[in-house]
């Protein structure tokens, strides 16, 4: 036996997902601690943290809510797997499956014939006061034949050994991107014993899905799109990873628009039909013109295309009325009525105060009740807020929820207060037993239901149950159904035919062209920055004095930027880096999680650097430190970002600000009356010096720079050389060049680039400069209006 | 009694919007028992990008437009001629307050005119612990669901004072309650939230009044504008009956229905959601003539 199972002390007369009753160990877990034992506890911290490490270079994050701790939070990977026998998960695959069947009979009924409250299955009251029930939707069969194409289910062991249902994921069910993580996470820490053990595989899960999806929307002309809230949503970081695991388009709900009856998505290069979302946000958020009028995340006319059947929700809007949790009290007698036969997998058991019968039972037996509100669609044990365990309550707030009940029954339901079964976890070199809860995620295919085979469970902080809602910090682990023979092996990316088809090009969303311009634009606009911060601390190392003239004038420029060099990391270049890093949080799906890294990894250096570095030296070594990095982050997009249309916005972004950054400066630093020592200063600016001196030695002084850094279109850092660049790219763009005529917006570019070729350098004024920046910001304009309107 | 009815909104934009989709409802429909629509007409200007026409719900009649071309103005005309065929309930059907709710669970319907949609909490009208109170006071003098309804009805009327400048469109109920003044449409859903509190269930009533009375008889309140009121399920006999808090009568043969809903959010005349920077300004005229 193990050390860490002999070690292992699983709470008595509760189940455990190791040890059995009876002392012995389930299949699977033996393997795995042997294996574990023989790493050794200083192995295994090594291992974990590989995980962990994984995880945060993954950009994996998960966004809390909850009081003054909101924002990312690294996702909270419980490293030991959860094993489960195939047989049982087997079992548990049927259950599933005859219930997403069951729930799809019932959301037919309540946004069709209503024949379950004309039989009494059903109290309508549940229905017609839910604020999830869309009225908008009643009478619409989904173009697809189906309301739900992919739910989420929460099991919990109950005291009796079997699986029971805790809740039904029907609205928007998040996680299944996490599953992937975790699976890749936990299998980097063990993938000796992962080989080992016939572990199923996720892969097939995720094509079947994706398949389905291509597959409704049919012909292949409209695209299939996930339509996330944004950034700020919990999940977003799932929803970027599953667009891009699954090739499909990510998009925000102002990326659409509604024209004749039929969802387009805004791109670069026009409209381009959708017909198939799946969506990550609620559904009365998705139509403000007809469902809820406050949302600022929806598309007005959304439920119009829905009425025309052009557009296949996943799941259908008004779904998410399944997740009542007072629903739960009425499914049973529903499995009876309609499948004539009791439910594989039972559902905890529910009461909803509203019905007489039920009422007096939970009065009866309050002491071993979760109490809470009908409509609630949590679970009751990540809903302690609202739902209260009836046993823990003193003897008043008892009365006191005996009297709500009574005062208002049908605003509330029951539920049996079991305790979940435990797993271990590993905390400080021995294995814990920690309760624990699975999420299993169905999709539907063309042949019926598919489970997805393990890959998340919830496992609590603490022995307390309701510690297990990851908002109180609980954790995530992997699970692994574990087979005795040998499992299919997929992977997503491997060349069946139905895996490899390209997405449709021209896809690029008009947001994300937008956002990527920015981005280029911010990244340049930083590495100006530093270089003339760079410039300015060098000398006034070397000066020791801020009063000298070409400090006071460098000063006055930067002051114009919006930086102040009395901090020596000023707070107009962190907000600079906060805005390159907002503009790439918002196509986290087009962005390599490493050039995501090196861009959080750039601006959580800078804000260090502004707590600590002292002006001088120690500024001149920071910004060397962060032009190295600015470097870095450069070459990873230019190096691994595929060609497409949003690496030329990107790159347009970069030539642009370039241009308008040594437009300005040369303007500045290069005018009549400039200080002594500006045109070295300008030299170094532009990233010039080495070139001017091979090139013109120590004569010419401001001719040579402006000719190095305007005119010469070998330079790299010149204004000419953006201007070509800038050129190449604006034809290469969708409707670029249309039938041998360039767009409004490349011709804005190639009278601007004639304009700087044919000037002599010795004629070159500051006013010159100054044009040929704001001509840069024209054709920034109008590239926003030509394909971002 | 046969009517024309004349409607007109009117929509100014400074700056002018780039595109906008809307959703109207001024249309009055056909009603058993209660007024039948010979003819109606709407027409919009400029002319929409798209305008289309689907039954909601409730079943009220809804024009979906859609512009795309920058415009400073719009403007939606409906005209109907509307025959009226209301006839007074002399006879009250309807049950006390017990036998109501057990009707309410006998109920066993989701359809547009089932109870169960009028009793919990809507959009624009939440369960509201002082108008609750306030209504219970009609329960001392009133025996049957139409004697307390009308009691309540009444009660409005003489303790609120109509004022066009107390409230807006998005007043909130408890805020009108309190300063116990405001228009049509407070008045309703005061009533609404009153009869919801009681258990009874109410909804709210889009429509119009008759511009010039009858000889002898004085002017409505709220005949120069669209008007609303409140319709209460009265028990499985009696069914919907609707009252006017506004001019403390029944609804007659004076009103003409557009549609029904849950409150206001449900039936508003016009919805929209507009690309603009802007503001806007708006004016409505209706006329409502007795055809000769």
């Amino acid at each position: 036996m193990p050390d860490l199972i002999a070690s292992y002390r699983p709470i008595s007369g509760v189940p455990d997902e190791m040890v059995a009753a009876d002392g012995s160990v389930k299949p699977g877990w033996l393997d795995l601690m042997h294996t574990l034992d023989r790493l050794g506890g200083e192995e295994l911290t090594a291992r974990f943290q590989r995980a962990d490490q994984y995880l945060r270079d993954a950009g994996v994050f998960y966004r809390m809510y909850e009081g003054s701790e909101q924002g990312e939070r690294a996702w909270p990977l419980a490293h030991i797997p959860l094993l489960i026998a195939d047989s049982e998960w087997q079992q548990i695959e049927a259950g599933l499956t005859q219930r997403a069947d069951l729930l799809e009979t019932v959301i037919a009924d309540i946004y069709g014939n209503n024949e379950l409250v004309r039989e009494g299955l059903l109290p309508p009251e549940l229905i017609a006061q839910n604020p999830a029930f869309l009225r908008p939707m009643v009478g619409i069969k989904p173009a697809s034949g189906h309301h739900l194409h992919f739910c989420a289910f929460e099991l919990g062991r109950g005291p009796d050994g079997r699986w029971w249902v805790l809740g039904d994921r029907t609205q928007a069910p998040s996680g299944a991107g996490f599953a992937l993580e975790n699976r890749v996470a936990t299998t980097r820490a063990l993938s000796d014993v992962y080989g080992s053990l016939h572990v199923r595989r996720l892969a097939a899960f995720f094509r079947d899905f994706r398949n389905n999806l291509t597959r409704l929307s049919g012909d292949g002309s409209g695209r299939v799109g996930i339509l996330t809230p944004g950034p700020l949503n919990e999940t977003y970081f799932e929803h970027a990873y599953v667009a891009r695991y699954l090739g499909f388009l990510l998009v925000q709900g102002e990326d659409l628009v509604v024209v004749d009856g039929e969802v387009m998505v805004r791109t670069v290069s026009g409209l381009k039909p959708v017909s198939v979302l799946w969506r990550r946000l609620d559904g009365e958020f998705t139509d403000p013109l007809e469902l809820r009028q406050d949302s600022e995340i929806g598309t007005p006319g959304m439920v119009e295309a829905v009425r025309r059947g052009t557009i296949n929700f996943v799941n259908a809007l008004g779904a998410g009325v399944l997740e009542t949790r007072a629903l739960g009290a009425f499914l049973p007698a529903i499995a009876q009525a309609r499948l004539g036969t009791d439910l594989l997998l039972p559902n905890i058991a529910t009461w909803w105060c509203g019905g007489t019968l039920a009422r007096d039972y939970v009065r009866e037996h309050l002491p071993d009740m979760l109490v809470g509100p009908a409509f609630s669609t949590l679970l009751a044990i990540d809903d302690d807020g609202a739902t209260q365990a009836a046993a823990n309550l003193s003897e008043p707030d008892h009365q006191a929820l005996l009297e709500r009940i009574e005062a208002a029954p049908k605003s509330f339901a029951a539920q049996e207060a079991v305790t979940l079964s435990t797993a271990p976890v590993y905390i400080g070199g021995v294995l814990e037993p920690r309760p624990v809860t699975l999420r299993v995620y169905a999709a539907r295919t063309e042949n019926g239901w598919s489970i997805m085979p393990g890959g998340f469970a919830r496992v609590g902080y603490s022995l307390d149950t309701s510690a297990i809602a990851m908002q109180r910090g609980g954790q995530a682990a992997d699970v692994w159904v574990v087979s005795e023979k040998p499992v299919e092996q997929v992977s997503l990316l491997a060349g069946s035919s139905t895996m490899v088809e390209r997405t449709p090009s021209g896809n690029l969303p008009s947001r994300a062209g937008d956002n990527l311009i920015w981005l280029g634009r911010y990244a340049e606009r930083c590495e100006a920055m530093v270089r003339i911060l760079r410039a300015y601390h060098l000398r006034l190392a070397e000066t020791g004095s801020e009063t000298h003239p070409l400090l006071v004038a460098t000063s006055e420029y930067l002051e114009a930027l919006g930086l102040d060099t009395a901090e020596p990391v000023p707070q107009g270049l962190l907000s600079t880096f906060d805005g390159a890093v907002r503009s790439a949080s918002q196509i986290r799906d087009r962005f390599s999680p490493d050039g995501w890294l090196a861009l959080t990894d750039l601006q959580k250096t800078a804000q260090r650097f502004a707590r600590v570095i002292k002006p001088g030296d120690d500024a001149t070594r920071a910004m060397t430190v962060l032009l190295r990095k600015l470097a870095g982050f450069s070459g990873l997009v230019h190096e691994n970002m595929y060609r497409f249309a949003g690496w030329r916005f990107l790159e347009i972004g970069r030539r642009l600000e370039r241009g308008i950054q040594i437009a300005d400066a040369a303007a500045w630093f290069g005018r009549d009356d400039a200080p002594d020592g500006a045109i070295d200063m300008l030299l170094e600016i532009g990233d010039s010096v080495m070139t001017h001196r091979r090139r013109y030695g120590y004569s010419l002084g401001g001719l040579g720079a402006t000719e190095l850094l305007i005119t010469d279109p070998l330079n790299p850092r010149s204004v000419i050389f953006q201007m070509t660049e800038l050129l190449e790219q604006l034809k290469a763009l969708p409707h670029g060049v249309v039938e041998g005529q360039l767009s409004e917006t490349a011709k804005l570019a190639l009278r601007l680039h004639t304009q700087l070729a044919v000037i002599d350098s010795a004629e070159v004024t500051p006013e010159n400069l100054i044009e040929v920046a704001n001509g840069l910001g024209e054709i920034s304009n109008s590239i926003a209006q030509a394909y971002f309107g | 009694m046969l009517y024309d009815v004349k409607l007109t909104l009117d929509y100014g934009y400074d700056p002018p919007v780039s595109g906008g989709r809307h959703h109207v409802r001024v249309c009055p429909r056909t009603l058993p028992g209660i007024q039948r629509v010979v003819a109606s007409t709407l027409t919009v200007s400029p002319t929409p990008s798209e305008h289309t026409e689907f039954t909601d719900f409730f079943g009220t009649r809804v024009a979906a437009l859609a512009f795309r071309a920058p415009h400073d103005a719009l403007q939606v005309t409906m005209t109907a001629r509307v025959d009226v065929e209301r006839s007074d309930g002399d006879i009250d059907l309807t049950p006390d307050l017990g036998t109501l709710y057990s009707d309410i669970e006998k109920c066993p319907s989701m359809g547009a005119t089932s109870p169960h949609h009028f009793l919990g909490a809507s959009p624009r009208v939440a369960a509201s612990p002082s108008v609750t109170a306030y209504a219970r006071q009609s329960l001392h003098a009133a025996r049957t669901v139409r004697e307390i309804a009308n009691d309540l009805c009444l009660r409005i009327n003489a303790d609120f004072a109509y004022d066009g400048n107390a409230t807006k469109v998005d007043t909130a109920l408890d805020e009108a309650f309190e300063l116990r003044r405001g228009v049509c449409q407070d008045f309703a859903h005061i009533m609404i939230a009153g009869l919801r509190g009681l258990g009874i269930p109410a909804g709210y009533v889009s429509g119009f009044l008759r511009t010039i009375p009858p000889e002898g008889q004085p002017r409505l309140e709220g005949a120069d504008a669209m008007h609303a009121w409140v319709t209460v399920w009265c028990g499985r006999e009696a069914g919907w009956i609707e009252f006017d808090p506004t001019n403390a009568m029944p609804a007659g043969r004076d009103h003409i229905v557009i549609g029904y809903g849950r409150d206001y959010a449900d039936v508003s005349p016009i919805v929209g959601v507009l690309r603009s920077a802007g503001g806007h300004e708006t004016s409505q005229a209706v006329d409502v003539l007795e055809v000769a």
